[in-house]
């Protein structure tokens, strides 16, 4: 498959801090690619020489054909990070606007805002001034406005961030339009939750590097599967079981332990469930859960506090 | 261009749609009315003060005279005045309009004060406390409407000089004061010259004297006498410069506060994804440009029609100085290199800023270089060669009020040229510095200082 993007050994330095560093990836034409990574980790940096808003230290860029984003920006679409639109203008008026910057009639804008709004359940919103909107509809109808000129390819700032779980939901449901009316899609989020159920690929990136590039079942496959145990247990009897190690404990109440234990490769979660009942260990639960997209990027980007907590908070967002 | 025009375009309906911004363009000529009427309408609305002299014993002899005098030759003199306005205004707009303005004139020039009969029982009192009891019951309202008086003078002498007690109806109201106080300086002046030996009337007649005074200048339209037509286009090229500062503000702090609002709102990064830093820079600076010249327009409709209205003869010679003396090309060319330097530095800073209070630490400074023409300008009208507004004149920021102020003195012809040039070039070079400066700023999320402004002008935002 062609690709619609492609970046090698791409680095943007800004003074003394080294944002990116030697990033390549490729994104294949009419895909979903998640852009992953904890806040600060670059992401935000590189969207912007993607689109050409900043030049790159290094590297090289090639964006549908062109190694400059601004020469195909009426092709692309793009949602920043930090949203707004004028406030006193109307949905409508906003998304014919910014489709006449990228080219599109302003006649044909208005049609397309119309009917867009009316898909999304703004109808009754579209003659209402911005200011007036909640945030989630004001989010809807900067995405509208940001695709309504039909582009090849689209890029998403944390499109997710800010939004309630419906509107999550719809907003999953838009992307997944685009690509399937043959955009390529490209988005970051520090949200693993959605990249599982959206993407194609991933980009994994920690400090600046591309610490993976891959599908989620490849990112998934690089995370070990885990055990979780809760009883009266300890971790030595519970890191003496078959096939397990790398015993954690969770939490402590009681005497009741919550215990984090990796199943390692060819171990087997009913020899080892085998082995506790036969042990005589007090097992209250027994849980063998598969790695998530989560895991692997713990796994694949190093166990780094504040990477842990930006992903932790992501998840308990998206839940 | 299609991208410039459509930003220039929301720029422009941003403002002209709004309510507030046709109220403020018309409050500025509506308050320039009510400055020059107000005044005279409080003036003429003012009440005829009742006032009634009384000499306080023998040795203030004279004294009632004097001020009964200086009452009736005040309104000979507010009269006399009246009839040369009214025969002015007669030559200038007919008959008519000699009628209107001699009417006004007389609501506005009369004397606020006359002299009344005095109350028998005032006149009767013993001076001292008890006509003073009688003085204060008139000034209030035990006695009937018709008796009641606004002011009681009473004059004596004090160590053989001239006095008064002066009881007025209300405590803040010093017109007769004043009016009493002037009439005693020159009586107790009279006094001392004819105890000098100088005769009264002689007195009397240097008090009157007033000097005719022609002015001439060889570069007045007849050679000789100066008229108001003479002194037309210092007036105007006035009018110009100051007009022309408060425009090119306040076009380029709409253009501040435009741009530092999509920053805060985080517009401009979707901007800049659509169209290039020069194109929105452009845009905007032209869509405010638009917004200036319709504030422009509605001001010269409305002076003109105004001017034409009420007097044809100063309307035509004021056209006359704008379109025959070049003074409107001028002002136009000034405006548009005056505007761009400025608004293009005010949107670089606006680039950086989310609040007012950002952007405050680079505002500063430029505002005070900002009272430099205010403060020349008068000095620029009135010694339009002097060196202090000559070299001034060639510093780019100065030069559009400065030279607007000074054009109607016709400058030499290289320093309109030069100055104009300078200008311009340095409009450019602004243009140039702040486009890498907005493009920086645009992406930034640095808190503004000097420092960091040059540092983004010299890395243009890469």
């Amino acid at each position: 498959m062609a690709a619609a993007l492609t970046l090698e050994g791409v680095s943007k330095r800004y003074g003394d801090f080294q944002a990116v560093r030697d990033l390549s990836f490729q994104v294949e034409k009419g895909t979903i690619c998640g852009f992953l990574g904890p806040n600060g980790a670059g992401k935000t940096s590189t969207l912007r020489m993607i689109l050409g808003l900043q030049a790159a230290s290094a590297g090289r860029i090639d964006i549908l054909g062109s190694d400059d984003g601004r020469k195909v920006r009426d092709r692309i679409g793009f949602l920043p990070e930090e949203r707004g639109l004028y406030k006193k203008m109307t949905p409508v008026d906003a998304i014919a606007f910014f489709g006449a910057l990228k080219g599109l009639p302003t006649g044909e804008g208005r049609k397309r805002a119309r009917e867009m709004l009316d898909a999304q359940g703004l109808g009754e919103s579209r003659n209402k001034k911005m200011k007036e909107l909640s945030k989630g509809m004001a989010q809807k109808v900067q995405l509208i406005a940001s695709v309504v000129h039909r582009p090849e390819f689209v890029i998403l700032d944390e499109p997710f961030s800010g939004l309630d779980p419906v509107n999550q939901q719809g907003l999953e449901a838009m992307i997944r339009k685009l690509a399937a009316d043959g955009a390529t899609v490209l988005f970051s989020t520090h949200v693993m939750q959605h990249a599982e159920r959206l993407c194609d690929k991933v980009v994994l990136l920690a400090r600046g590097q591309k610490a993976f590039e891959g599908t989620v079942a490849e990112a998934q496959a690089t995370s070990k599967r885990f055990l979780e145990l809760e009883g009266a247990i300890d971790a030595a009897q519970a890191a003496a079981l078959p096939g397990v190690s790398g015993v954690e404990v969770v939490s402590e109440q009681d005497g009741v332990r919550v215990l984090k234990a990796a199943l390692g490769q060819g171990g087997r979660g009913q020899e080892a469930l085998k082995a506790a009942f036969l042990g005589g260990l007090d097992v209250r639960r027994f849980e063998l859960r598969e790695p998530s997209l989560h895991d692997a990027f713990i796994s694949l980007t190093g166990d780094h506090p504040d990477i842990d907590q930006s992903v932790k908070a992501g998840a308990e967002a998206a839940r | 261009m299609k991208r410039i025009m459509l930003i220039a375009r929301r720029e422009y309906g941003a403002y002209a749609k709004t309510v507030g911004f046709w109220l403020s363009l018309l409050a500025f000529p509506l308050f320039a009315v009510l400055g020059g009427v107000l005044p005279a309408l409080m003036m003429s609305a003012e009440p005829v003060r009742n006032v009634v002299v009384l000499e306080d014993g023998p040795q203030a002899q004279g004294l009632a005279a004097a001020v009964q005098g200086a009452v009736r030759l005040e309104q000979e003199r507010r009269q006399a005045r009246m009839a040369e306005a009214t025969a002015e205004a007669e030559k200038q707009g007919g008959q008519a309009g000699a009628s209107a303005a001699g009417q006004a004139l007389n609501r506005l020039a009369g004397l606020r004060l006359r002299i009344v009969a005095t109350p028998a029982e005032l006149s009767a009192a013993q001076p001292g406390e008890a006509r003073e009891a009688i003085a204060r019951r008139y000034l209030g309202d035990a006695v009937p409407e018709a008796d009641q008086l606004d002011s009681v003078v009473l004059l004596n002498r004090i160590d053989g000089k001239p006095a008064a007690r002066v009881w007025t109806r209300r405590a803040t109201d010093d017109t007769v004061e004043d009016f009493v106080r002037d009439v005693l300086k020159d009586a107790n002046r009279r006094e001392a010259f004819e105890q000098a030996g100088i005769n009264a009337a002689v007195v009397e007649e240097t008090e009157r004297f007033r000097p005719d005074i022609t002015a001439l200048s060889p570069k007045s339209a007849t050679g000789g006498e100066v008229s108001f037509r003479d002194r037309l286009p210092t007036i105007i090229g006035l009018v110009s410069g100051f007009l022309l500062w408060s425009l090119v503000i306040t076009g380029a702090s709409i253009l501040l506060n435009s741009v530092m609002e999509e920053k805060a709102n985080k517009i401009l990064e979707v901007l800049l994804s659509s169209a290039s830093a020069t194109e929105i820079l452009t845009g905007k600076v032209l869509g405010v440009a638009m917004l200036t010249g319709t504030v422009m327009l509605v001001w010269g409709g409305i002076g003109t029609f105004g001017l034409l209205a009420a007097n044809a003869e100063t309307a035509a010679m004021v056209g006359e100085v704008l379109l025959d003396g070049g003074m409107l090309g001028y002002f136009i060319a000034y405006a548009v290199g005056g505007y761009l330097m400025y608004a293009v530095l005010f949107a670089a800073i606006g680039a950086f800023c989310e609040t007012p209070r950002d952007a405050q630490t680079l505002m500063g400074p430029i505002m005070m270089v900002l009272t430099v023409p205010i403060l020349v300008m008068v000095l620029a009208v009135q010694t339009p060669d002097s060196p202090v507004v000559q070299i001034l004149s060639w510093i780019p920021f100065f030069t559009p009020f400065l030279m607007s102020a000074r054009a109607p003195s016709e400058p030499p012809m290289i320093e309109v040229v030069g100055t104009m040039a300078g200008m311009f070039a340095f409009a450019l070079l602004m243009v140039w510095i702040a486009g890498r400066a907005f493009r920086a700023g645009a992406l930034s999320d640095v808190k503004l200082s000097w420092r960091g402004f040059a540092g983004a002008i010299r890395g243009g935002g890469k």
